[in-house]
């Protein structure tokens, strides 16, 4: 099955018995059994059954199932938000004296993950210029347990070469981690192109709606966790097998951090991916367009967008996404006030805090999401004091045009 | 035919697909298993259109529970 339908009719779907079209949502915190003997069996993991909803819940599976098919996984586990998938994720793979490398120039919450509340642990995590690959084999220690990558950086915008990416932490039997929700699985599948582990904030794209917070891991099957440096996995893959990584997780590391998703949380997400591929073909396009338009206009000083035929990452959306640039942009109008000016001006976007909305979104990274960062921290992660971050939405094309023409005029008047 | 299923020696009458086998080994909640075949998790999709060959491994996987991954852990 291709795409659109698959995000329809992948994994569980429905109510076999009543014939219901949308998976039901199981609002239960636990699930009886007839007898002492059965939900101990299954507790002991002799036999298959759900237990609590902090660990596993039918709405959720449904969800995890079709994520799993999407991202062409063997397995997924769904989160209460992104930031719990990325924790889980890197809690399960890294101890007290390890190290991470990551991308400079992505998500504020990921980078304050590693390098403040990790740090805490005695993790350190050294940040890359994703666009010159040779900083990742610089960075590799004995002690490097992961990279982690965002497929598109937000806010640099960056596209970091996956594939070689890939290669460099293979060569050290590191996993590679990929946060694909900027781009979903829609512009690309990672594990095709070498990635190990694909997350997911579904609050984003995967929604669509701006309407639930949630989060996913899915494993690509692309790493040996037989062969790999996580001993403690390594000897779970006896029972487990090649679901080794996400055994660990749902019977360990989620279990006890607790970051489940919310069964209404995961019958919004079902509902957002029947959409997902119409939803991303229409913000890619709307979002080169705006791109185009702001790179046409006077006042405007620059604009990053990777679906514009002069940015530098150009030739890579062409490699890895097929030639789309995703719906979010940035662009500058050379001075703070005047960012300031812009989003108090707009009247169609809304000034929040998200992404991958059905309406599109507008915010000034360095006051808000990144605020916390020191000024040359900002710098590191390209985030500048003129900066507005647009998440382009589905309203029809010429309406946000024209909102955005006459904020610039408005803010950029003499 | 010959497998071995979850570990253990067992014989099947004629050809199966997976999901044959799942519906002949009576295995619990089907929709939840994940399946490994000689080593290499199948897709879900792959469950209907995956002939089983003699000698093939064929190992029934859960993680969803509270402790163990493995049917195996009924053996």
């Amino acid at each position: 099955m291709n795409i659109s339908t698959l995000a329809i009719h992948g994994g569980l779907t429905g109510d076999g018995s009543s014939g219901a079209t949308a998976v039901p949502i199981v609002q239960t915190v636990s699930y009886a059994y007839d007898t002492a003997q059965e939900i101990a069996d299954v507790f002991a993991g002799k036999a298959p059954g759900y237990i609590y909803t902090r660990i596993a819940n039918p709405t959720t599976t449904a969800l995890e199932l079709r994520l799993a098919e999407l991202e062409d996984g063997i397995g997924c586990v769904a989160t209460s938000s992104g930031m719990a998938a990325i924790a889980s994720v890197v809690m399960g793979l890294v101890k007290t004296g390890d190290e991470i490398i990551a991308a400079s120039g992505m998500f504020a919450g990921t980078v304050s993950l590693f390098k403040s509340t990790l740090g805490r642990f005695a993790v350190k995590t050294t940040f890359v210029d994703s666009a010159d690959v040779k900083q990742f084999t610089k960075a590799i220690s004995g002690k490097t347990k992961l990279i982690f990558v965002e497929a598109i950086g937000n806010p640099r915008m960056d596209v970091p070469d996956i594939p070689a990416v890939a290669e460099i932490a293979h060569r050290a039997n590191i996993p590679l981690i990929v946060d694909n929700t900027v781009t979903t699985p829609v512009l690309i599948k990672p594990g095709r192109f070498g990635a190990d582990i694909v997350v997911h904030s579904t609050s984003k794209f995967i929604n669509g709606h701006g309407t639930a917070i949630g989060g996913a891991i899915i494993d690509t099957g692309n790493y040996n966790w037989k062969t790999g440096v996580f001993e403690d996995i390594s000897k779970s893959c006896e029972g487990a097998g090649r679901l080794a990584f996400l055994a660990h997780l749902r019977n360990l590391i989620y279990r006890d951090l607790g970051g489940c998703a919310a069964p209404m949380n995961s019958f919004l997400m079902l509902q957002g991916l029947e959409t997902l591929a119409g939803r991303m073909a229409k913000h890619c396009e709307s979002a080169e367009k705006l791109a185009q338009f702001l790179r046409g206009h006077p006042k405007v000083s620059w604009v990053n967008y990777p679906g514009l035929e002069d940015n530098e990452f150009h030739s890579r959306t062409a490699k890895l996404f097929d030639g789309r640039g995703g719906g979010l942009l940035t662009f500058g109008l050379g001075e703070r006030d005047k960012a300031f000016r812009f989003i108090d001006s707009v009247k169609l976007a809304k000034n929040l805090a998200n992404l991958g909305d059905t309406r599109t979104l507008v915010i000034h990274p360095c006051s808000t999401i990144f605020h916390e960062f020191s000024p040359y921290e900002q710098k590191q992660m390209a985030v500048t004091e003129d900066m507005v971050r647009v998440s382009v939405g589905l309203e029809d094309f010429e309406d946000i045009r024209d909102d955005f023409a006459q904020a610039i005029e408005t803010s950029c008047g003499d | 035919m010959n497998l071995i299923v979850n570990g253990n020696e067992t014989n099947v009458d004629g050809e199966l697909t997976v999901n044959e086998l799942l519906t002949e080994q009576n295995v619990k909640m089907p929709e939840m298993v994940s399946v490994e075949l000689n080593g290499q998790i199948l897709r879900r999709s792959e469950f209907e259109s995956t002939k089983l060959n003699e000698g093939d491994a064929v190992e029934f996987l859960y993680f969803m529970g509270g402790g163990h991954a493995s049917e195996r852990a009924t053996d």
